[in-house]
């Protein structure tokens, strides 16, 4: 029969977290809460609003206290329009799984529902807004965990947030000789072709002009 | 002896689409490694900030070619946390189904592929056949064989169709028997074995640190899976277990365990078909019309700024999250920025460090048998 992680055990795992995040980092502007999920089953995840300077110290806390072993997702975000200290914003997802080495001709099967402490996966959130500028930066997490090397690659190549630290960063999705700055998902590019009147007015495209034209790119 | 690299793509049979393997050799002995990625980078997250949320889904069904269903169903659940759509009980069992529907198919497209790479065209060939089964149901559903454009916020498209269900239980009772027929094909195969065994050791705790997830990590004993890790749909109420393997070595899984995991991995989602098909809410040989609301309920269609939304699912080579900011254009109603978290695009570079070590003829077998994709690597 099929399984889950609860909402209490998952709650619970949570708050636990947070309770231990809020008494390591009482007082460094480094906020920690409880949050849930609004689809399917209302799951909770914790979710951290760290600072650049503070970002490693978090990082390592969560890695070797809190057994978060997993970094899955590192997205930059550009807002042009935001206020003075929000100009860029980087979150990172990360999960805590119970997953560990196992013997030969053995293997590990854990029952949802009887999963305690650290065992219990949980979604951590962590989200590092940076100033206004032309050089976003945060500290690698690279040396931390292995799987963030090639995320933060992503990030630099399409967001152009720059990681302090990273070894062997180069492009990955973008061309290799891509002009340095270009970062496509910088909002200062415009796709060409959005306007939907546009579209049908001249579906075979030959009036049309790039909505960015005249600027430098 | 002098060492030298070779390049290994983009175009390569053992590549299963576009990119670059550069392996260094002494010999025939691979010394080092370089994946090179990015030969169909479409920019989805970029087009998708100019669409809104509905018009997205087909562009992630399109993410991967060979795995649509999951991936769109994988990008609705973080559109869902957005804008706070419920979804009735019969549109998760429909979801459900399709998506194991779509693991099948698409474990079977890995298993074709794979075949011929180890020396085993008639695997290509069988499983092609069978294949095509589960995409004629697929087609049923949505409408198309490959990108369905199924599932919707807030419900799917469309009702089963009447007949669907003894269809569909018809075709898994003989692919149950097939599932033997591959295993009495392959286990007994020496070539397969010789290939596989003692071949391309990970460990658990490596592919985790990684990011490597899915059946991957599951070949190494651990039956970690999204879908009781942080669930999602109504896998709790059908009858399966997460598929897990015993690797034979303390280095931990090698590619035999990675085949014989996605084997039993088909047995489980052909399991979980059969019982999620009588637990249907509503019944299976009803069809409600399109837009009832035991299919599908209103959601809104604009996302305030601040609003974030975020899926993780586990598509069928592990892991595929969606990030989702609101507050894009028109008042909220594209996104501000959607961000995709692609298993492959991680497991990729974490392969290639694999081989270090082996021979240049286990590269096909060690890169096949980690399933890569690469529209969904490159986006």
């Amino acid at each position: 029969m099929g399984m889950r992680v609860t909402l209490e055990q998952s709650s619970s795992a949570a708050e636990s977290c947070v309770a231990v995040l809020k008494e390591r980092f009482s007082g460094s502007g480094i906020e920690s809460t409880v949050e849930h999920h609004s689809n399917a089953f209302k799951m909770p995840f914790v979710r951290i609003h760290a600072t650049p300077q503070h970002w490693l110290a978090v990082a390592k806390f969560m890695k070797y206290d809190l057994s978060v072993n997993y970094c899955s997702m590192v997205t930059g975000t550009h807002f042009p329009d935001g206020p003075a200290e929000r100009g860029w914003e980087v979150a990172y997802h990360m999960m805590r799984m119970p997953v560990s080495n196992v013997k030969p001709h053995t293997n590990t099967t854990h029952v949802a529902e009887n999963l305690s402490g650290s065992d219990i996966p949980l979604e951590f959130e962590v989200l590092i807004a940076l100033e206004q500028g032309d050089e976003p930066t945060v500290p690698s997490i690279q040396k931390i965990w292995v799987g963030a090397d090639w995320n933060e690659k992503e990030t630099w190549d399409l967001v152009g947030i720059n990681f302090e630290g990273h070894e062997n960063m180069h492009r990955v999705l973008n061309p290799h000789d891509s002009p340095e700055q270009f970062h496509p998902l910088q909002k200062q590019h415009k796709l060409r072709y959005h306007g939907y009147n546009e579209m049908y007015d001249d579906p075979q495209g030959f009036g049309r002009k790039p909505a960015d034209e005249g600027r430098n790119k | 002896m002098a060492q030298m690299w070779i390049t290994m793509g983009p175009q390569h049979p053992m590549t299963h689409g576009l990119w670059t393997l550069r392996v260094k050799v002494d010999g025939e002995t691979i010394v080092d490694t370089d994946a090179e990625l990015g030969y169909i980078h479409r920019g989805v997250e970029k087009i998708c900030e100019s669409r809104d949320f509905t018009q997205i889904t087909p562009y992630c069904d399109r993410l991967c070619y060979v795995s649509a269903m999951t991936w769109a169903n994988s990008y609705i659940y973080a559109a869902e946390d957005l804008l706070e759509a419920e979804v009735p009980e019969r549109a998760e069992f429909i979801r459900l189904i399709s998506a194991e529907l779509q693991r099948l198919a698409s474990h079977l497209m890995w298993l074709g592929a794979f075949g011929p790479d180890i020396g085993s065209l008639t695997l290509m060939t069988w499983c092609m056949r069978d294949r095509e089964m589960f995409l004629d149901l697929l087609q049923e559903l949505g409408g198309s064989r490959m990108h369905y454009n199924y599932p919707r916020i807030g419900g799917v498209k469309r009702d089963i169709p009447i007949g669907f269900a003894d269809r569909m239980i018809a075709k898994i009772k003989l692919f149950e028997r097939r599932i033997e027929e591959y295993e009495m094909l392959l286990d007994e195969s020496t070539i397969w074995l010789v290939r596989l065994q003692g071949v391309g050791y990970t460990k658990a705790e490596d592919m985790v640190d990684a990011g490597v997830s899915g059946p991957n990590v599951r070949a190494a004993g651990v039956n970690y899976d999204v879908r009781w890790a942080h669930p999602y749909s109504v896998y709790d109420q059908v009858d399966w277990e997460p598929a897990v393997e015993k690797p034979t070595s303390v280095k931990g899984a090698d590619c035999y365990d990675r085949y014989r995991v996605r084997m039993e991995e088909m047995r489980q989602s052909s399991k979980m078909i059969l019982d999620a098909i009588e637990k249907i809410p509503g019944g299976k040989n009803t069809n409600y019309s399109t837009g009832d609301e035991m299919i599908l309920t209103k959601a809104p269609t604009r996302a305030p700024e601040g609003a974030t939304g975020f899926s993780n699912y586990e598509c069928t080579r592990g892991a595929s999250q969606f990030f989702i900011k609101g507050g894009g254009e028109g008042r909220g109603k594209n996104p501000y920025r959607l961000s995709i978290r692609s298993p492959m695009f991680i497991t990729i570079p974490f392969v290639a460090d694999t081989m270090i070590g082996y021979k240049i003829a286990d590269i096909p077998a060690i890169m096949g048998s980690f399933d890569p994709c690469i529209g969904e690597t490159d986006r």
